[in-house]
């Protein structure tokens, strides 16, 4: 299995892809305002799609963030304070942005549904995005003030107050803590995420299969009530995914099976935002048949979920560090 | 017998090799099956349930042959998974429980394919007698995936 990175690659990814999280919310947020200013539903349509491709990009940002945290331990000048600091915002920062790609997401799902946008769920995004932009700040600030000497002497550096780790409402340490004395907290995670992973393949199916030609008989706008079951699904699997990853990082920071998983999963949660926008498949009625592209996007959204399965289970075979 | 199907050559190079090919992907095929087995069944429910009452049930077809084909890799897989550590599972209450949750799953997707395909459809799937059928196939899959990842836990 070819691996993604070492240590220093992984640190590396997390200096590039933080500022899809933290600038990119910024300028959608703008995408967002011009849209409602204008009453421009195409342009808040862009703005949520993009919101839902950030909030995925945020997952590697925080895994990243550990392997990071791990290569500076120890060295000089760095205060592990700081870094558990940084990571709790950054924790909170994930919450907040993964909240507001659900809700884009549940609008572009409304969109489908009504035609048409209301106000309420576009005023609902913006809200949270500005609330998802100042838990990235904070976020980004503490972890500015982690290894920046260039910046330390200045006024900002400190703006958010100083390194105090475990203070936060929700904390690493705390779901930690929460794992190793709840001994039941593991099994239940791991059923749920089977639970959630064969709801949301479930879902997945009867959607693909029609693109792919496998079900016929039936309109592609007919299994719009089933979406959100796939989106909960979802939600769980990424919950209990998070709470593993942050009881035992240990198991994956390192682990190239779970660098694929996630690599794997980027592209895959991409295909179901695109299978919510895809004009064309929302079009074919009970008798038509996909074009190519679209029977081969239902196939490759079913073959990169397998494969985000397949890796997931192999977590501790192929990576080897359980 | 138990013990000795655990001691088998077989079931001595399934656990212990280093190779992916063993244990590793008998273990993957049946996770893989019971996502395809435990969501086909979850989706046709949903949609006897109510949600998406657009979709004509006889178009539902293929996923009965998905799931029929997921259960065959299971079985399988199942068998497989259960020589190698037959003297452990097989006296684990968990796992004939699962077992029996498996079969209840099933027979309530036969009792809901023969009431889908044929005759006056629609009615039947507006049926209480189906929806109770859907929901009883709901609490045999997710029980039987809480039995089937508690056996890893429970000694």
């Amino acid at each position: 299995m070819p691996t993604v990175g070492n240590g220093a690659d992984l640190a590396h990814l997390h200096l590039l892809l933080n500022h899809f999280p933290t600038i990119g919310t910024i300028l959608v947020f703008g995408v967002l305002l011009i849209g409602l200013v204008r009453r421009n539903e195409h342009i808040q349509k862009v703005g949520f799609e993009a919101i839902f491709l950030i909030a995925l990009a945020t997952l590697p940002v925080y895994i990243s963030g550990n392997a990071a945290a791990d290569v500076l331990t120890g060295a000089a000048g760095v205060s592990t304070d700081a870094i558990a600091t940084h990571n709790d915002a950054a924790l909170a920062s994930l919450i907040m942005m993964a909240m507001t790609g659900a809700f884009a997401w549940f609008a572009l799902w409304r969109l489908r549904r009504n035609g048409r946008l209301t106000n309420g769920l576009t005023w609902t995004v913006l809200v949270l995005a500005a609330l998802t932009i100042a838990a990235v700040s904070l976020a980004a600030n503490l972890g500015g003030a982690i290894r920046h000497p260039e910046i330390q002497g200045g006024q900002y550096a400190g703006l958010f107050g100083s390194a105090t780790g475990g203070s936060a409402l929700i904390s690493a340490a705390g779901v930690r803590n929460y794992e190793s004395q709840h001994p039941y907290a593991w099994p239940i995670s791991e059923t749920l995420h089977f639970i959630g992973m064969s709801l949301m393949f479930g879902v997945l199916m009867i959607v693909n299969f029609r693109l792919v030609g496998w079900v016929r008989g039936m309109s592609f706008a007919s299994v719009h009530r089933l979406l959100p079951f796939g989106m909960i699904g979802f939600g769980i699997n990424f919950m209990t995914g998070m709470f593993f990853f942050i009881a035992k990082p240990e198991q994956y920071i390192y682990n190239v099976a779970f660098h694929w998983k996630l690599i794997l999963l980027m592209l895959a949660g991409a295909t179901y935002l695109v299978l919510t926008v895809y004009d064309e498949a929302w079009a074919l009625t009970a008798s038509a048949e996909a074009s190519l592209a679209g029977k081969l996007l239902g196939g490759s959204a079913l073959v990169l979920w397998i494969g985000v399965m397949y890796f997931g289970r192999m977590l501790p075979y192929i990576g080897s560090s359980f | 017998m138990l013990t000795s199907l655990a001691h088998s050559a077989f079931s001595t190079w399934l656990l212990q090799s280093d190779s992916i090919w063993a244990y590793p992907i008998v273990l993957t095929l049946h996770t893989f099956a019971m996502m395809v087995l435990a969501g086909a069944a979850l989706v046709i429910d949903l949609r006897l349930l109510g949600f998406a009452d657009e979709i004509p049930l006889p178009t539902v077809v293929p996923l009965f042959r998905a799931l029929w084909g997921a259960f065959a890799i299971s079985a399988v897989t199942g068998t497989i998974l259960f020589i190698a550590t037959a003297d452990t599972r097989g006296r684990q209450l968990l796992f004939w429980i699962k077992l029996a949750l498996v079969a209840l799953g099933l027979v309530t997707a036969v009792m809901i394919r023969r009431r889908s395909v044929r005759g006056d459809v629609e009615a039947v799937a507006k049926s209480d007698a189906v929806k109770r059928l859907a929901i009883v196939s709901v609490f045999a899959w997710l029980a039987a995936i809480t039995a089937g990842r508690f056996l890893a836990y429970i000694p």
